[in-house]
């Protein structure tokens, strides 16, 4: 493999040192003159029409510029899965009723914080309470209240999934089984509570800074929403503290914040409390995974069969997507000929489901990981073994789904079982320990165009300075994981500079080129490929001139370093720099630029590229408490070539620490639809105390279809550890526990009903 | 549904003598609060659940915030003592170390630099860390009130969720933890989900003192189990006189199992915390009896 | 009622201001509001995930949980205050150098925490550093490179110390 000279270095991130500093301003850190204050008044019930609202004796409050409820927006809803023109379900401001207790039901501007409080205690709204449902099999009953008009049983959508014939499959199966598994609320939580600057001005052009991770499809939305065009609207993102899916979609109170600020000509900021930012986003679809599968007697298996209601909240949000992908990832990880897959996403009067890292994937694989281990315990073989078995391989075909380039899989299998001496350990620790493993694979960025964008997914804008500095233009958002860094890094390789010869302006729909955003883990292949290709071409720009100046054919030419030098003869060479100054010249003094883009074409309806993680865990299990110790997490993980290695370490830790919250502490508590602890007291994710040790091993493979053999990294690590963990715990004193998060309750619980 | 909202307008009050800040205390009721370190009013003031008119800070009274250990006294704190400085002490660490383990499992060390023990009793949750390990010691609070002074157990300083014997204009001004010539040994057992930052679950404080192997006295103090910290007397009354025993350790867990009245909230069901309770009290006993009786103890 | 106001003293990273605030106010709300010090950062106002530490008299406390009348005289620093010159701190220098920041909002408090670690512990075992930022809540990096950044400007702080 060629030695690279950016590309697979730990560079430390550009803005990390501003982030130490304290010099990186976040949404809520910023300001302009003459700025107010709003808020969202929301719904207290979870299901109600609204009769009359009644503004007066706030707008009459000293200090208050301006009250609007749902009668002053264009009444245009929103929604990202324009696709599909019946998803698109959320309005701004409530209408007509309200569906979970967070709504938005009206807004606020005043010259203070305090001031838009007490204006909030003013508004009085007229409710007539509905009969409200919080399950979705309560939900799809007949008689149930109709959360969204015109849609029946409120099955907000369904997909269904099949290959092959699955009753041929359980005809062919020496051994089946069927197991039910519950998945629970959880929610992203990020350290910093979004906010927004809205800004208008004298032109009517709207610019608004937003804690967001998608400017492009916000900047869509938000003129829509607001009867102005795309180009009347520049989103910028500032630094954001945590994306995860939280900020990826538009939301009411950006709008809001927006019509606000063109109601008063004066900017208008609006910051979550910690409140809403739990109880007033989305979170994680809770589901039910009914999974039933057949093996042969040797460990192939044969047929999975499995049927899904996920519970949607009140609003479709991203819920869609969800829904596929709940049912893609049963078939990601083995090889078997027939599968059939049934989701139902249903709504509820609760805060809407929507996508979180590890979108659709959590869910899935703790059902198929966990059953997975029960049917290796039935049939008497290794659950490594049996994985190995049926494991997925490079360049197979998911029949009517996607084809898989790179995977490692098995490799990170048999490193994972070397690394923790499985064969020694396993059954074998002193009484109360236990290892398990369990595996995921995660795309790469979808390739479905779900918001039915006419634009490729990723352009990217390069310039050249005869300076030697070379800008790079991006849409994508780097919400922490480093993106900015990597592109650079791509690009700065691609092009042969410096890495630190790369400046890049990213994030700001005035101007950067459209990026679809980052999410789904798309960002270094889907982005990177534009990079790449932007580079290469300013390369055809530059190399006929340093070919004409070295007198050689460009294909004869490579660059590195700053320097553009002859194949073999590097002494023959010229600064990077002094080419760019002599293109200029040969071109009229033209800038040197190009542009690149991608978009998944033709990559089939899931993701042009996977990423494979086997992880193990081990616990020790008080069995008079039941509480479970995390000992050690191993990841051995397949992200192709890493760009940056310490950026993808990073990224694996925190989805460690993301899966470990979802398996043992995290959940959120519905009381009738009331959130019962949005807060980080009662909201537990995992301390530096609650860390296990963390070791990373790297299985590398290329590639074909990222810049530089990469993909995705890092998320794919999120779902397998649910299920390591809790297949460790059956290791340890041989109890499951089909339900998340396993608290010590439930393993005493399940303690006590062994022994009896 | 829980709001978070801008502190409300109150004035700030700063007596200078113990008989001001009661007097003030008096004179404002219900609408004054004392503030220590803030960690707990501060945001039950922003979620409103309490809404004082008035606010006031003991700071500027001196020797509030001091240690002061002999053996004659014991141990003698002040209300504004911060937790941090009971974990740093190295007299409470030596002599006292059953509090030392409470206020070292409290939040956070930012918490615990602000937070003082005065505080955590006066705020009175019914799982405040503080009160099992100073009620296992048999700690005593001495009240003053404008005229009159008293000092009582610490157990009996509490009358429900949030609820103290506090009079009007009553001010707690010292904790009292008294020595103990014979080996004295406590435990505080606090069980969570987390390994940080969480409230107990179950709180659990053994103290016992041993002669020749014989317990001479045993307390043991329960936290998030019955409306207010609680000792289990009855348990208590089957190992003074006893000698090191399994089966009386386990007999005493269960009878403080049955003397708790834990309920189900949000951080657990009534049945898991009784349960809680047997399990960790015998643990409790067993590591506190063990702590006598091994060598250097 | 009308808003009490006063002037009062605040000494932060080094330098003297007087500010008239109101008696309702945070040291959070007048650090970030009144002196326009925005890298204390509001994570949760409550006191429970410590992104708003700031260091008074060199210990850690949660700048949400103060009132900023009640500092009269004592010593505030904020992340603003670690560099000297444009020169980072070591720690903000392993913080870098290790990976050890992904979206940065906990990053502020993490630091000024383990400068208050290691201002009274200069070599901290892992757990010692595990308990010290406990309270410091972080949803991007799982803690691991947090910790090896620690340890990593401990040795360094230690090595310029002779």
């Amino acid at each position: 493999m060629k030695e690279y000279s950016v590309v697979g270095q730990r560079l430390p991130k550009i803005d990390a040192p501003a982030k130490a500093t304290g010099e990186a301003k976040y949404a809520a850190d910023l300001s302009l003159p003459r700025t107010l204050y709003g808020k969202m008044l929301r719904s207290t019930l979870p299901h109600a029409r609204i009769l009359h609202i009644d503004t007066s004796r706030a707008e009459r409050l000293p200090g208050v510029k301006c009250v609007v409820t749902g009668k002053d927006t264009k009444g245009v809803k929103f929604g990202g899965w324009r696709a599909f023109p019946q998803l698109i379900d959320q309005y701004p401001l409530c209408m007509d009723k309200v569906r979970y207790i967070g709504d938005e039901v009206a807004a606020v501007a005043a010259v203070d914080e305090e001031t838009a409080e007490e204006a909030l205690d003013l508004i009085k709204v007229d409710y007539e309470p509905l009969q409200a449902v919080f399950d979705p099999d309560e939900a799809m009953k007949d008689g149930a209240p109709l959360i969204h008009e015109g849609v029946e049983r409120n099955v907000c959508w369904s997909r269904f999934i099949d290959f092959g014939n699955i009753e041929e499959g359980f005809a062919q199966s020496d051994y089946i089984r069927e197991d039910t598994f519950t998945l629970p609320p959880v929610t992203y939580a990020p350290t910093e509570p979004r906010a927004c600057l809205a800004s208008f001005d004298l032109s009517g052009r709207l610019t608004i800074w937003t804690s967001t991770q998608a400017i492009y499809t916000v900047q869509c939305m938000l003129a829509a929403a607001l009867g102005l065009r795309e180009g009347d609207v520049r989103v910028i993102q500032p630094y954001i503290g945590g994306g995860f899916g939280a900020k990826f979609e538009l939301y009411p109170y950006e709008v809001c914040c927006s019509l606000l600020s063109q109601k008063t000509g004066r900017p208008v900021k609006m910051v979550y409390t910690r409140q809403e930012e739990f109880s007033a986003t989305r979170t994680r679809h809770p589901m039910k995974i009914w999974l039933k599968t057949g093996f042969k007697k040797d460990g192939t298996l044969m047929v999975r069969q499995c049927k899904t209601i996920l519970d949607g909240g009140a609003y479709t949000a991203f819920g869609p997507t969800v829904t596929f992908t709940a049912g893609f990832f049963h078939t990601l990880l083995y090889r078997f000929p027939h599968y059939k897959y049934e989701g139902y996403r249903v709504f509820t009067n609760k805060s809407p489901s929507s996508a979180m890292r590890g979108i659709g994937a959590v869910q899935p694989y703790f059902a198929g990981e966990t059953q997975l281990d029960m049917v290796a315990e039935d049939l008497g073989i290794d659950p490594i073994e049996l994985r190995l078995r049926n494991a997925r391989q490079p360049n197979d075909e998911i029949p009517k789904l996607t084809k898989v380039n790179s995977c490692g899989l098995s490799d990170c299998l048999r490193k994972a079982r070397e690394d923790t001496q499985w064969q020694n350990r396993k059954k074998k620790l002193p009484p109360g320990r236990g290892i398990g493993i369990a595996c995921a694979g995660q795309q790469s960025g979808g390739a479905f165009n779900w918001f039915r964008t006419r634009l490729a997914f990723s352009n990217v804008r390069v310039r050249a300075n005869d300076d030697g500095t070379v800008e790079l233009f991006t849409g994508v958002s780097d919400i922490g994981q480093g993106s900015n860094t990597v592109l650079s890094q791509i690009l700065a390789e691609e092009i042969g500079v410096n890495f630190t010869d790369v400046r890049i302006t990213a994030a700001d729909t005035g101007t950067t080129p459209v990026d679809i955003g980052t999410w789904g883990s798309r960002v270094t292949l889907q982005a990177g490929n534009a990079v790449k290709a932007a580079g290469a071409e300013l390369k055809k720009h530059l190399f006929p001139i340093a070919a004409g100046k070295l007198k050689v054919e460009s294909a004869e030419l490579e660059s590195r370093n700053g320097k553009i030098y002859v194949k073999n003869r590097p002494q023959e060479s010229m600064a990077f720099s002094e080419a760019v100054m002599m293109a200029q010249a040969a071109n009229k003094g033209k800038p040197v630029e190009a542009t690149g883009s991608y978009h998944p074409e033709g990559k089939g309806i899931v993701s042009p590229a996977y990423s494979f993680v086997a992880v193990t865990a081990e616990v020790e299990v008080d069995r008079e408490t039941g509480r479970v110790k995390v000992n050690k997490l191993t990841a051995a993980h397949d992200c192709g070539q890493p760009i940056n290695p310490m950026a993808v370490e990073g990224q694996v830790e925190g989805s460690l620490h993301m899966g470990l919250g979802y398996a043992l502490t995290e959940q959120i508590l519905w009381d009738n639809g009331e959130m019962l602890n949005p807060s980080f007291r009662d909201y537990r994710i995992p301390t530096a105390m609650d860390m296990p040790e963390v070791k990373i091993i790297e299985v590398e493979t290329y590639e074909p279809e990222g810049p530089f053999g990469a993909k995705e990294a890092g998320e794919g690590c999120v779902p397998p550890v649910a299920p390591a963990i809790a297949n460790a715990i059956y290791d340890a004193v041989g109890v499951r526990i089909r339900d998340l998060p396993i608290t010590p309750e439930k393993v005493l619980k399940a303690l006590k009903e062994k022994a009896t | 549904m829980q709001i978070i909202r801008k502190l409300p307008n109150f004035e700030y009050l700063e007596p200078r003598t113990i008989q001001e800040a009661c007097a003030l205390l008096a004179q404002h009721a219900d609408r004054a609060r004392i503030v220590a370190g803030g960690t707990d009013l501060i945001p039950r003031i922003k979620l409103r659940e309490v809404s004082p008119g008035f606010l006031i800070g003991l700071e500027g009274i001196p020797g509030l915030d001091s240690i002061t250990y002999s053996e004659a006294d014991g141990l003698r704190f002040g209300p504004l003592v911060t937790l941090a400085s009971i974990e740093a002490s190295p007299v409470v660490r030596e002599r006292f170390n059953i509090l030392y383990q409470a206020v070292h499992s409290m939040a956070s060390s930012q918490v615990r630099n602000l937070g003082t023990v005065g505080g955590n009793l006066c705020n009175a949750a019914p799982s405040a860390d503080t009160a099992p390990a100073l009620i296992a010691m048999g700690a005593k609070l001495k009240l003053v009130a404008p005229g009159t002074e008293r000092t009582i157990p610490v157990e009996q300083f509490f009358t429900g969720p949030s609820q103290t014997v506090l009079k009007r204009g009553e001010i707690l001004v010292e904790i009292q933890i008294p020595d103990s010539a014979l080996c004295n040994s406590g435990v505080y057992i606090k069980h969570t989900i987390r390994q940080a930052m969480d409230l107990a679950i179950v709180g659990v404080a053994v103290s016992v003192t041993i002669q020749n192997g014989i317990c001479q006295d045993a307390r043991i103090a329960l936290g998030a189990v019955a409306p207010t910290p609680m000792r289990a007397l009855r348990a208590e009354a089957l190992l003074r006189v006893k000698s090191k025993d399994d089966r009386l350790f386990r007999a005493a867990a269960k009878e403080a199992a049955l003397e708790c009245q834990p309920i189900t909230d949000i951080r657990g069901s009534a049945e898991y915390r009784r349960e809680m309770v047997e399990v960790l009290t015998r643990r409790a006993l067993e590591q506190a009896w063990d702590r006598c009786l091994s060598p250097g103890a | 009622m009308p808003p009490n106001r006063q002037i009062i003293e605040l000494k932060v990273n080094g330098e003297t201001h007087f500010v008239a605030v109101e008696t309702k106010k945070t040291l959070l709300e007048v650090l970030r509001e009144d002196l326009g010090l925005t890298g204390t950062k509001q994570g949760c106002n409550q006191g429970h995930c410590s992104a708003c530490t700031v260091l008074i008299n060199g210990k850690a406390v949660n700048s949400c949980l103060i009132l900023a009348i009640r500092i009269k005289g004592k010593e505030i620093t904020t992340i603003e205050g670690l560099s000297d010159n444009g020169q980072l701190h070591p720690l903000q220098e392993a913080f870098v150098n290790q990976g050890a920041i992904q979206c940065g909002f906990c990053t502020p408090g993490m630091i000024l925490t383990a400068k208050a670690l290691l201002d009274v512990n200069p070599d901290p075992s892992e757990p010692e550093i595990r308990k010290a930022i406990s309270g410091n809540l972080c949803r991007c990096t799982g803690y691991v490179k947090v910790v090896e950044a620690i340890k990593a400007a401990a040795q360094n702080l230690k090595g310029s110390a002779r």
